[in-house]
């Protein structure tokens, strides 16, 4: 038990590591992109929009690993990730926020969580009549996701937080990823 | 995120993201995307600049309209030192 979770505590070094230097160097994190693998498709899906904004109810789905204090911080023993997902109530104080990924550098967004969550700076395009409405909930799930947790999310989490959104009546979602 | 993104658009609502990576968005291919230019990380921008983070989800709500093309990437090439805020057309609203 001891030498898995020496293990772990390397494994993560290692991944907090990458991170910074993917984070400080974007020629690195190109050539990261390079030699990664992801889903390639040839058409996108497509709903119009040609709505007026300041009437719309917007919500947020962020994969910057981003939950409350009191949420079960995402899995991060697993190299695969965790396609799991965490509700955030709109009206969440940053303080009551943080962030578990060890896939980007953090230290920026730990001191303003808006800079990859914007949930206070969509409240101030509400009050400014700029957006109509901000959902009461918004979604956040952590951006690591590989291999057999793909299947789950594209069949599982995705689609049950796509069915929320639609049954709040939210009109435009903005995704940020981290 | 992108396959996120796709789900959600393909459930009947209409969004937008931001893209860290124009070689990834052009792979999965979001419905629509804005490649701000910024590092990992930093998405909506950069801590404590709240106006220019408003500015972003502005220029966010603004290509949202703009984009009629499904699988479109804008490429805005910001940068941290950007003087933003006196160059602020990327953002006009409306």
């Amino acid at each position: 038990m001891k030498e898995r979770s020496n293990k772990f505590d390397f494994r993560e070094k290692k991944d907090k590591l990458i991170a910074k230097l993917l984070t400080k160097y974007p020629s690195l994190f190109r050539k990261w992109v390079h030699r990664s693998e992801f889903i390639e498709f040839s058409d996108s899906p497509w709903t119009q929009f040609d709505s007026d904004i300041s009437k719309c109810r917007l919500a947020l789905v962020t994969t910057g690993g981003v939950h409350l204090r009191s949420q079960k911080p995402f899995n991060m023993k697993d190299p695969a990730g965790d396609p799991t997902f965490r509700e955030i109530p709109a009206d969440t104080l940053p303080a009551d926020l943080t962030i578990t990924h060890n896939y980007y550098d953090h230290a920026d967004a730990d001191k303003d969580v808006n800079i990859v969550f914007p949930i206070e700076r969509v409240q101030e395009l509400k009050q400014s009549g700029e957006i109509g409405d901000v959902n009461y909930r918004h979604f956040s799930f952590m951006g690591h996701i590989m291999h057999h947790h793909i299947k789950t999310l594209m069949k599982e989490t995705a689609p049950q937080i796509a069915a929320a959104l639609k049954s709040d009546k939210v009109d435009i979602v903005i995704l940020t990823p981290a | 995120m992108g396959l996120i993104q796709r789900t959600i658009e393909a459930s009947g609502i209409a969004t937008i993201s931001i893209s860290l990576s124009k070689d990834i968005s052009q792979k999965v291919l979001p419905p629509r995307a804005v490649y701000s230019g910024f590092p990992l990380g930093h998405p909506i921008g950069f801590p404590g600049e709240t106006f220019r983070q408003k500015q972003i989800l502005r220029m966010l709500l603004k290509y949202l309209k703009k984009i009629n093309s499904p699988g479109t990437i804008a490429d805005l090439d910001l940068t941290e030192s950007d003087d933003y805020s006196v160059s602020c057309d990327i953002c006009a609203f409306g």
